[in-house]
């Protein structure tokens, strides 16, 4: 077995769902993130996309779905976002994700 | 909202994070009716770091800190590296004293909040404040949801995102030059591993800082911390320059970082235990709101821009934690004064000022912003390793120190320049 081989085994790649599902979640019924896309008609950055850490920014057939479910409160998307697409809020009441470690 | 409404507070503090908390924890021993409003379930349930923590400004501020706290190990070991496709130049120190320990942050956030309660302060959670309550441009509470809660002055500790700064027009949008992104992992390996992996007795910590290939070259760089049990890997970059040139997830990013080498082999066996993201201000002094007080309000920690990243090591703990401490003797001092007005609680300001923090953010920060051009993360780790590589590895003839350097700098940029950044690092501008 070759080296690369060896330490290819020894370490699997972890995909972001499971990454996520590693976590303590309470997820609120209600979103705390809208994106109005009409607005993101037109974005040739698409920043959103690949630096959310949570991934709930995707693209599907040049149109932008989102989710809030797997959010992570960075607030990266608001930040990045060059349309000022997004509206961004905390969750109420305490849910979202609940960082044990931190 | 648990406390009435009716109930009028001297203090509120908006979040209990490392400031809030430390600022309640210093107020309600000053003898101030002090509640903290939380958004979390619980304090720190919403609070994410990389991993270390400098001690004695928080021993400054807490009695009994060293003994009582949640401090993971002490740390020992620092190890500043290099790295680029073709290996890891790596520097080393190991100490036997240490003045910085790795630590889970919502555990030591807990914990400050858990003695700012036992030293008198009210703590409610799961409070989302959505805004400052002002009348005549004074602040006199907040407000979530319906209801309203009154206090004579309100300190704002709500973090990186200034969601109600931005709102009262305190500070303009957040833009992507002004932050990084922070994303890590922790991963559960065991103490015994983890001594035996990083030559660690079960006490001493490890604080690791990676430039180079770790971050796709983009400013910013990794980081490995080891807990009790457990390490933490992460990346941060700047905003700015991912939003130009990464071009895959960040995830992906921090996924390749922890399945190449060294990490496969000192993660080998390991479980994840978390992941999370967080911003962290990055712009020094440019980040600082105009004026961190106004008319019943003072602005602390993350909130307030307080951090230094200066490339082989953070600090942003012990500043929002001092910072806080600061407000509330500035509070005090107000109160002597007869009320809190802007022009009372100013020696907010003067008290930063003097003390250890504003002199840190302003000494490190052309060093700051040398951190945010992207050649530093290129060129130095192409030319260490390059000179590195060309030493050790050879057939034949072993080339000189000098003639390795030379051959490694061969089209990579000017050497004026790069011996520019070298002084601005060691001396500042």
């Amino acid at each position: 077995m070759t080296q690369q081989t060896a330490t290819k085994q020894r370490i699997k790649r972890i995909r972001l769902e499971d990454a996520l599902n590693a976590n303590v979640w309470d997820v609120d019924a209600k979103p705390h993130i809208i994106v109005d896309s009409e607005k993101c008609v037109g974005c040739t950055n698409s920043a959103c996309t690949y630096l959310c850490p949570g991934g709930c920014f995707t693209l599907l057939a040049g149109k932008l779905l989102y989710s809030y479910e797997g959010c992570l409160e960075c607030g990266t998307c608001r930040v990045v976002c060059p349309k000022d697409a997004v509206t961004w809020n905390y969750p109420l009441s305490g849910r979202g994700v609940q960082y044990r470690f931190g | 909202m648990d406390p009435p409404s009716a109930t009028k507070f001297d203090v509120a503090i908006v979040g209990a994070g490392p400031a809030g908390a430390s600022a309640a924890y210093t107020l309600a021993r000053k003898g101030f009716k002090v509640v903290v409003l939380e958004r979390g379930r619980t304090p720190g349930s919403k609070n994410l770091f990389g991993g270390r923590v400098y001690s004695h400004p928080l021993e400054l501020i807490f009695e009994g800190f060293k003994n009582e706290a949640p401090i993971e190990r002490w740390t020992k070991r620092e190890v500043l590296s290099f790295v680029t496709e073709e290996g890891i130049v790596s520097v080393e120190y190991a100490s036997g004293s240490s003045t910085s320990f790795t630590a889970y942050l919502s555990k030591l956030s807990a914990w400050m909040a858990s003695k700012a309660e036992s030293a008198g302060a009210i703590l409610v959670t799961d409070v989302r404040v959505d805004d400052i309550l002002m009348e005549n441009g004074k602040a006199v509470g907040i407000v979530s949801g319906g209801d309203r809660l009154y206090a004579d002055v309100v300190v704002i500790a709500e973090g990186v995102n200034r969601l109600l700064c931005e709102r009262r027009n305190i500070t303009p949008q957040l833009s992507p030059e002004e932050v990084a992104l922070g994303v890590k992992h922790v991963i559960r390996l065991g103490t015994d591993k983890i001594n035996d992996r990083f030559g660690l007795d079960s006490n001493e910590g490890l604080a690791w800082f990676l430039i180079g290939k770790v971050t796709d070259y983009l400013p910013g760089g990794a980081f490995l911390y080891t807990n009790s049990t457990t390490v933490s890997l992460g990346i941060v970059v700047f905003l700015s320059h991912a939003m130009k040139k990464v071009k895959r997830h960040i995830y992906e990013v921090l996924e390749d970082l922890r399945t190449s080498p060294p990490f496969t082999r000192l993660l080998e066996g390991g479980s994840l235990v978390e992941y999370g993201s967080h911003l962290t201000p990055e712009a020094g002094l440019k980040m600082m709101p105009k004026k961190l007080y106004g008319d019943g309000f003072l602005i602390v920690g993350d909130a307030a821009g307080l951090l230094i990243n200066l490339g082989y090591t953070v600090r942003g703990v012990d500043l929002a934690a001092f910072s806080g401490y600061l407000a509330a003797e500035a509070i005090e001092e107000a109160h002597s004064l007869g009320s809190y007005t802007s022009h009372n609680l100013s020696c907010y300001e003067r008290k930063l000022n003097d003390s250890f923090v504003m002199k840190e953010m302003k000494r490190h920060d052309s060093v700051q912003k040398l951190m945010s051009k992207s050649h530093i993360f290129e060129l130095y780790p192409q030319v260490l390793v390059g000179t590195t590589k060309r030493l050790f590895e050879f057939e034949e003839a072993s080339p000189k120190l000098l003639e390795a350097a030379k051959e490694s700098l061969k089209g990579k940029g000017s050497k004026f320049k790069m011996l520019l950044d070298a002084i601005t690092l060691m001396r500042g501008p």
